[in-house]
């Protein structure tokens, strides 16, 4: 009796193994649309929109897939943190989705991965007109000849400023160049007193490098020549890095420290901070808190400010169903960026920006005023190791161990063994 | 003997599920990665792959990164492990000495192990804020100084250390009061009665019998330490200059940022052996010093 009682549960144990395996199998066919009578075109799109603003895409798809019966388009969320291991992983044995999103500065890495789709015809009559964007916006695209993305919006650094700070120093604007901005850097700088309980500082570094970053279109400076290799020892760098180290030596911000300067913007310790349009949605959960966004202010020349894009891209080798899918799809976004731009973006496309619907939006709009001046991180494969090396010279110089010519010279050492490296490693001609 | 032989099948069958999660979960990955650090793998270009014999190896030897990142996970391994083992010890004893609320105690001191490293991360980062922090307030409103906790290259290290203990701590110390509780109290009294101080007690009779338990502490302590990651991660993104990225950082930003997979493998297995080492050393060490 025992023995049949065993031999019964090892029976029904396997046996409810296999059905588990079948049912589930059958399960994932159906629900991916494998299986059945629907027609429909199913996209897959991958993103990193995990907070907010993938609340605002996913309204859009829905609209989308009511608009265009015919598709059924499948959005993706993935931590940025993660995102891109997995998208390369998937892409590149051709499990990857049909549509994804990928930073400007990540192109040239995703394309050496071989699944970026030529989305050149999506730029021909009748589709988008490349003069709606602005021209370096639309440089980035431009890879041997073809267009592998549409960019769906730019994220410029701008200036955020705390209004009620700023209208008790007597200012009625944001700081729009060095004087004005180092002089509201000083009245809005109170030392602790009866009416402050705690030092209220005028600015304080959000994340040094990308500060930095900003700066250096202002003063002319590039990070790399257009052969690739790196300048980052050039003197318009070095000017560049030498006011952060005036403002970092002469105490007129705090130690540089990671999440300081926007927790204390958000908290109301500090006036000014420059960071991401994305951070405003950060900004709009907060009741007790008025601010206004504005431009960089012009410390060096000219205006300039650090940037990137989220781009639309799509897989290489899709069908024609697909491949139609996808346009209409990428379309529908970019014609649609209004509604992206209250997620707290600035849309590529320049008919979008100046529609008086964008322009009630107050800090997308400001911080839009940047686009024709702004600086995408270089393209490179190893953009990972590069940032590293220039973002370790900025904070060298901002914690007083090294001055600008000296860690820039290094950063620019290190910067090009690893291009070299790169190049070593890599001598194929990409397609 | 066929019933053995069927039994011993029915035995297979059972383990089976867990054999071929393991199998594929666990040794296969540690195989692939073997065979990832003796390749040059950009995840980028997997097709261009190609067999490197132990270059990734002597590329690390002369990669001041990695010894960087090397120097970083010392430093805390040696600031963390004897740090918990001693105020581990410390707490358990306490506990142990405690007629009433111990259990309420020890609840308390052992919270902080139950939450995951993000949100102790997030919440030490505000502790510790140079400028805004809860800490810095606290001494700047009796008087003191601020404390450049994660600021400054030399006190940064400490800073994720006191943030670990704090995390840990709880944990170990239930792991040592247990071992206490299991010691007979015979032994205790013999010694009494023979006219023992309590320093005695503890240095002769308590310690030798907590061995067993302070070696296992002593040896996962330092085995956690050299893969320290989340702490530094979200304390200091590995700062000021790469003062507090360890191995498993630096592994990470190789592999999974930089793509270099091979070279991310390779050193994933030069900590191993740093791991290996340690274990192997400390283990003997103790061992040679009494009857374990």
């Amino acid at each position: 009796m025992r023995k049949r009682l065993g031999s019964f549960h090892i029976h029904a144990l396997l046996w409810g193994i296999v059905a588990l395996v079948v049912v589930t199998g059958v399960a994932r066919q159906v629900l991916n649309g494998s299986v059945g009578p629907s027609s429909k075109t199913r996209l897959a799109f991958w993103n990193g929109f995990t907070g907010p603003d993938g609340i605002v895409m996913l309204r859009m798809i829905e609209d989308f897939n009511r608009k265009n019966p015919d598709v059924q388009v499948v959005m993706q969320r993935i931590p940025w943190a993660t995102y891109y291991n997995k998208l390369t992983v998937a892409g590149s044995d051709g499990r990857g989705p049909e549509v994804f999103i990928v930073h400007a500065d990540a192109m040239p890495r995703i394309r050496r991965a071989g699944f970026l789709g030529d989305l050149s015809p999506l730029y021909g009559p009748g589709m988008l007109d490349p003069a709606d964007f602005d021209p370096y916006v639309v440089q980035q695209m431009d890879f041997a000849g073809k267009k592998l993305g549409v960019p769906l919006d730019v994220h410029p650094q701008g200036l955020y400023v705390n209004k009620a700070m700023m209208r008790a120093a007597g200012y009625k604007h944001p700081p729009r160049d060095k004087a004005e901005f180092l002089d509201l850097l000083a009245k809005t700088t109170i030392e602790e007193g009866p009416n402050t309980p705690q030092k209220q500082w005028g600015f304080a570094f959000t994340y040094w490098g990308a500060n930095f970053r900003s700066l250096v279109p202002q003063f002319g400076g590039r990070y790399t020549d257009p052969q690739g290799n790196a300048v980052l020892n050039s003197a318009e760098n070095v000017r560049a890095l030498e006011f952060l180290e005036t403002i970092a030596r002469e105490k007129k911000a705090p130690p540089a420290d990671n999440g300081l300067g926007w927790f204390g913007f958000r908290t109301q310790r500090v006036a000014m901070v420059w960071d991401g349009v994305f951070m405003l949605g950060d900004l709009m959960r907060l009741n007790d808190l008025e601010y206004v966004g504005a431009p960089v202010p012009k410390i060096g020349p000219k205006p300039g400010a650090f940037g990137n894009s989220h781009v639309l891209c799509v897989k290489r080798a899709l069908n024609p169903k697909q491949q139609d899918a996808a346009t209409r799809f990428i379309a529908y976004l970019s014609d649609h960026s209004l509604e992206w731009a209250a997620a707290g973006q600035v849309p590529a496309r320049k008919s979008i920006r100046s529609l008086p619907e964008f322009q009630k939006l107050q800090v997308q709009a400001a911080f839009a005023e940047q686009v024709p001046h702004v600086l995408f991180p270089p393209r490179t494969p190893v953009i990972f190791e590069f940032m590293l090396e220039m973002d370790r010279a900025v904070e060298r110089v901002v914690r007083g161990q090294a001055k600008p010519k000296q860690a820039l010279d290094e950063a620019n050492k290190n910067a090009q063994a690893v291009i070299d490296r790169d190049r070593r490693e890599h001598p194929e001609v990409l397609p | 003997m066929r019933a053995r032989g069927k039994d011993a099948l029915t035995g297979y069958l059972f383990l089976a599920p867990f054999l071929v999660l393991f199998a594929c979960f666990v040794i296969l990955p540690v195989g692939i990665s073997l065979w990832l650090s003796v390749v040059r793998l950009d995840l980028a270009n997997a097709s261009s792959s190609q067999f490197i014999g132990a270059q990734n190896y002597t590329d690390a030897v002369g990669d001041n990164f990695f010894w960087m990142a090397a120097q970083a996970t010392g430093k805390y391994a040696l600031l963390m492990t004897p740090s918990v083992l001693i105020l581990g010890t410390a707490i358990a004893l306490g506990l142990h000495a405690m007629s009433r609320g111990r259990e309420m105690a020890r609840a308390l001191i052992y919270l902080p192990s139950m939450l995951n490293v993000a949100a102790t991360g997030i919440l030490w980062q505000w502790f510790l804020n140079n400028e805004f922090g809860l800490f810095n307030y606290v001494i700047k409103k009796l008087g003191g100084q601020s404390v450049p906790w994660l600021t400054d290259a030399n006190m940064a290290m400490p800073s994720i250390v006191l943030m670990s203990l704090w995390w840990t701590v709880g944990g170990t110390s239930v792991i040592i009061l247990t071992a206490l509780q299991q010691i007979p109290k015979m032994f205790f009294e013999a010694a009494a009665l023979d006219g023992a101080t309590e320093r005695q007690i503890f240095g002769k009779v308590m310690l030798p019998l907590l061995k067993p338990v302070l070696l296992f502490v002593f040896v996962t302590t330092t085995i956690a330490s050299f893969q320290m990651f989340g702490q530094a991660m979200i304390l200091t993104a590995g700062g000021p200059t790469f003062s507090t990225r360890g191995l498993v950082q630096y592994m990470f930003e190789t592999a999974f940022n930089g793509y270099r997979f091979g070279y991310g493998a390779a050193i994933s297995w030069l900590l191993f052996a740093g791991i290996a080492v340690f274990s192997v050393a400390q283990a003997r060490l103790l061992r040679s010093r009494g009857d374990l």
